[in-house]
């Protein structure tokens, strides 16, 4: 998973190379490389972030060039594996994101044939067969050396016997065209353009594009011409600015009450039911991966509740080796960027296997709105902290909103208990407000514990897979190792590693599962570990069983995981923050993992 | 030229309307009070905004963030302790060199009082403004043009010329400011005295609109003076049979049920729900995700976000603040009315009820004109309230 950008145009291309490359730092950060034309291809490259790239660049003024930022598939982190690749003769520049799964053959067999490689890369392979296919027409070149190629990318290539063009293709990972006046920009998302223009056109799989600063020409593989109309997009460049917060996590944490509105925004009163959830299948399966997989274990109960249809959930990236059952499950498939290469790769799946989809999404236009039958938004606006914060409990609020729509399709939902349930939504983005209002309360106490190596997060039901969430944000930005138990689990096993060092932090809202997590916290406080209790507002006895005790606000047992989640937000910031980590780019950790 | 904008404070006076917002955050018009005034100052090109920030900053910087979507280019200055204006504007101190403006973030300012400072000339130069009250504010005593003093809420005011929280200053007086804080000096007042004894400020009076929040009932006074302006814009979905009469702006993802009746001026925010059989009187500001129920009736009041109001209430010259849920029935009436603020009363023209943010309000509930009930309070059903209820009180 990496970034890359491409800019053919009349200005020097190297500032806006890397400018665009900071925006995209969020897909990948181990090293960074540039490529610009002048008198030939002149590359530079670095291990590490962009800013160590930048400080030793001499002052290119080519109008042409492209630019990568790293996150190691294939080799090391290494200046020799950063993109982007010479061919054997240094007429050829190359920059990929994605993964060859055929390369090592390929390899051996164009080393066979005399070519020299400098890098352990996948990424390697493809530029020396672009060199062997190569005529004077890149485009040519490349749609030739992908014939051969099997896996996932979104290439670059510049070549200095055409000095005003760059070629791009795509297949399965993201690209998009920026449209400009005399100038014409290549980039894997929207945000690392959006200083230059709003007018975007999105590339398909299997598309080879063609920039020029006068033309933007798209092609199939075999060479046919593709039309296509740009997009104007809504964003501007200010949503990418951090807005004197500390970090894009703090920021979009605090942005959650907005965020969950907007995903709730106006569809509250949606009557016209169109019949999409009426009938047609059994039950429903719920498929993601990572954050979104936590907001889909939460929507199981969601749905079970309030639709009262059976669901699984399953990780996608597992889904395809699972049994093909007979039964044919709706399928919703959850992906902040609409990216996840194992979520769209599940989509497919679940086509093949005959099955409905719907798409959860947060970015208009994404590759998981062309692989499902339908989509729905959740409008958190960009999220750039890698740390998904506000995408995850604006897809909880997407979740009530599909619950509530199918339980009243299928008449499962009564029409009361509808209008009583959607009035608590409403109240949902000032529950969050009332959470964020505690963040000193919450700093302090995580303030005290960032020390801990190890932490526990336990929790009954839905918030077992709160606790899930908890935990990885804990690991993510802090680094410490952070475990989610189910409240009735701890005795067969877990028991075992606590110690007064270990945290645990407990959600003992007042629920059903109450009284059983408090005896739970009984158990822990007899090994002398230190809890943190998350409660109930107004529940004072909790104080007498726990360390410290956190509130948030009385609701329906259903919709407490909206505001204890952006508890445990706050809690693994504020704890990350203490221990000087590099919140908004954690190491090893890109935002949209668009490999497998 | 760059402005710097002091909007660090609580606003404690404000009451329950700063429960957990800062007070330059509380919405006239369903826009805060200072995104006017940074409004007036891109109007007139000052872009560069140093906004001072202190209590509930981050409701401030995740708001405006950069500064982008308003034309301008914000940078922040952290106030940590909030000891007053003065240190507020000492904290800004390395953002600013040369000439400045300093806006007190909490006044509403329009640009043409902006104009009429820039315009005045160079070196030191203040905004003062007429004011029926003077007590209540900073009376400026001039010597001819130029500022003598100023005397804070005098009991007997020498003239009804206030302070108008505007000022044109230079880096050059940082020097000066240092000392006065060590002394125990924090407001921006004593700067000007200290300045007026050694430089000529000129006081500068303006045609412009200058309208201090002070009190909380402060805000229904701001609210009709910034809905006077609005224009129309309608989305949303407006069902058959509803009335709009005069300006009425209805935000996205609205609707406003069949049998309303609205007469502007008067703005709705994003995915509410209004009606059937609501009517709204002017000058009346809903926030966004506000339902309100059947057969109530709104006049001259603000209803802030996320307020939810249960069918037949009546609620006239009133302020429900964030998360305020109505069940049913709420008469909240307005009258001439004596309301106490830090122990002080005043009589106000006409008031109604002043309710803090996500206070719960059960069936039937009478609160008697001039009433201020706290933050996170529970109103039983069918109570009567009168006088004040203090933050997070039941009443039975």
């Amino acid at each position: 998973m990496c970034g890359i950008v491409g800019y053919a145009g009349h200005r020097p291309a190297l500032p806006i190379l890397l400018d665009a490359l900071h925006r995209l730092e969020y897909r990948g950060y181990d090293s960074a490389g540039v490529a610009v034309l002048e008198d030939g291809v002149k590359v530079a490259k670095d291990k590490g972030y962009i800013t160590n790239l930048e400080a030793g660049l001499p002052e290119w003024t080519g109008v042409t060039g492209i630019g990568h930022t790293r996150w190691a598939t294939h080799g090391p982190p290494s200046k020799e594996n950063a993109h982007p690749f010479y061919d054997c003769n240094g007429r050829i520049a190359l920059a990929h994101n994605g993964i060859v799964e055929n390369f090592a053959a390929l390899r051996d067999e164009l080393k066979g044939r005399g070519h020299t490689f400098l890098s352990q890369t996948d990424t390697e392979t493809i530029v020396h067969l672009v060199e062997e296919n190569y005529k004077g027409n890149l485009e040519d070149a490349l749609r030739a050396a992908l014939a051969g190629l099997s896996g996932t990318y979104a290439i670059l290539a510049v070549a200095a016997e055409e000095p005003d063009k760059v070629v791009a293709a795509r297949n399965f990972s993201p690209l998009v065209v920026g449209l400009g006046t005399d100038e014409n920009y290549l980039a894997s998302d929207v945000p690392a353009l959006l200083k230059h223009t709003d007018r975007i056109l999105y590339v398909m799989d299997r598309e080879v594009v063609v920039i020029t600063p006068k033309s933007v020409r798209i092609i199939d593989y075999d060479g046919r011409a593709i039309a296509r109309e740009p997009q104007r997009v809504s964003w501007t460049l200010e949503d990418a600015e951090r807005g004197g917060f500390e970090h894009f996590m703090l920021k979009e944490i605090f942005e959650q009450p907005q965020a969950i509105h907007n995903t709730l925004l106006g569809r509250m009163t949606e009557v016209d039911a169109n019949g999409f959830f009426e009938a047609g299948f059994e039950g429903v399966k719920l498929l993601a991966c990572g954050t979104s997989y936590h907001a889909a274990l939460v929507g199981k109960y969601v749905l079970e509740q309030i639709a009262l249809v059976p669901t699984t959930v399953e990780l996608a990236s597992e889904y395809r080796y699972s049994p093909t059952p007979t039964e044919r499950p709706l399928v919703i498939l959850l992906s902040q960027s609409g990216e996840t290469a194992d979520t769209l790769g599940a989509a497919r799946e679940a086509k093949r296997r005959g099955c409905r989809t719907l798409g959860v999404t947060n970015i208009v236009g994404s590759s998981l709105t062309r692989e499902t039958d339908r989509t729905m938004y959740t409008r958190a606006g960009l999220e750039i902290g890698v740390a998904a914060t506000k995408t995850f409990t604006a897809q909880l609020a997407a979740l009530y909103l599909i619950a509530i729509r199918m339980g009243t399709e299928r008449g499962t939902l009564d029409p009361e208990e509808a209008n009583r349930l959607r009035d608590e939504l409403r109240a949902l983005p000032r529950h969050v407000q009332t959470v964020l209002n505690q963040a000193e309360k919450v700093e302090e106490l995580a303030r005290s514990y960032a020390s801990a190596r190890d932490m526990f997060f336990i929790g009954r039901g839905m918030h077992y897979a709160v606790s899930m969430e908890g935990a990885l944000k804990m690991k993510e930005i802090s680094y410490i190792h952070a475990e989610a138990y189910a409240g009735g689990e701890l005795k067969h096993g877990p028991l075992a590693l606590l110690t007064a060092d270990t945290p645990v932090v407990a959600v003992a809202v007042r629920d059903r599962n109450h009284e059983k997590m408090m005896s739970n916290i009984g158990e822990v406080n007899a090994r002398g570990s230190p809890v943190i209790g998350i409660g109930t507002e107004g529940d004072k006895d909790l104080e007498k069983f726990v360390d410290h005790a956190l509130y948030v606000p009385q609701v329906r047992d259903l919709l407490y995981p909206v505001s204890v989640s952006v508890l445990l937000q706050l809690f693994a910031y504020y704890a990350a923050r203490k221990r000087g980590t590099p919140i908004d780019k954690p190491r090893n950790l890109a935002k949209t993992v668009t490999v497998e | 030229m760059k402005a710097v904008i002091l909007a660090a404070g609580e606003g404690a006076r404000m009451g329950p309307l700063t429960a957990s917002e800062p007070k330059v955050m509380i919405p006239a018009g369903n826009r805060p009070i200072l995104e006017y005034a940074v409004e007036a100052l891109v109007e007139n090109g000052i872009r560069d905004l140093v906004l001072v920030v202190g209590y509930r900053k981050e409701r401030i910087q995740s708001y405006f963030e950069d500064g982008g979507k308003f034309g301008a280019r914000i940078e922040y200055a952290v106030q940590g302790k909030q000891l007053g204006s003065l240190h507020g504007l000492w904290e800004a101190r390395a953002l600013v060199r040369g000439p400045f403006l300093t806006v007190n973030g909490s006044n509403l300012v329009d640009a043409r009082a902006v104009t009429d400072l820039l315009e005045s000339g160079d070196g030191p130069a203040m905004i003062i403004a007429e004011s029926e009250t003077p007590e209540k504010y900073g009376v400026v005593a001039l010597s001819g043009h130029y500022v003598e003093t100023i005397v804070e809420k005098p009991r007997h005011p020498e003239s009804n010329l206030v302070n108008g929280g505007l000022y044109l200053l230079d880096a050059s007086v940082f020097p000066i400011v240092e000392p006065l804080l060590e002394e125990g000096h924090y407001d921006v007042p004593s700067l000007v005295n200290a300045l007026a004894a050694k430089a000529r400020i000129r006081a500068v009076r303006t045609k412009g609109t200058w309208l201090p929040a002070l009190y909380p009932w402060d805000l229904l006074k701001l609210n009709a003076h910034v809905l006077a302006r609005i224009g129309d814009l309608q989305s949303g979905t407006i069902e058959k049979d509803v009335t709009l009469r005069g300006h009425v702006v209805i935000g996205d993802g609205s609707r406003i049920r069949s049998g309303t009746y609205v007469l502007g001026p008067t703005v709705i925010g994003k995915g509410c729900e209004i009606g059937p059989n609501v009517v709204m009187y002017p000058s009346t500001s809903i926030g966004d995700n506000v339902k309100v129920q059947a057969f109530s009736v709104i006049e001259n009041s603000v209803l802030m976000d996320d307020v939810f109001l249960g069918p037949q209430s009546h609620v006239s010259n009133s302020v429900l603040a964030s998360g305020v849920r109505v069940a049913s029935n709420l008469m909240a009436s307005a009258d001439k009315a004596e309301a106490q603020v830090e122990g002080e009363w005043h009589s106000v023209e006409r008031l109604g009820a002043l309710v803090g943010e996500d206070t719960e309000v059960r069936d039937g509930v009478v609160i008697e004109p001039g009433s201020i009930v706290g933050a996170r309070c529970r109103i039983g059903p069918l109570s009567r309230v009168r006088g004040n209820v203090p933050n997070g009180t039941n009443v039975m």
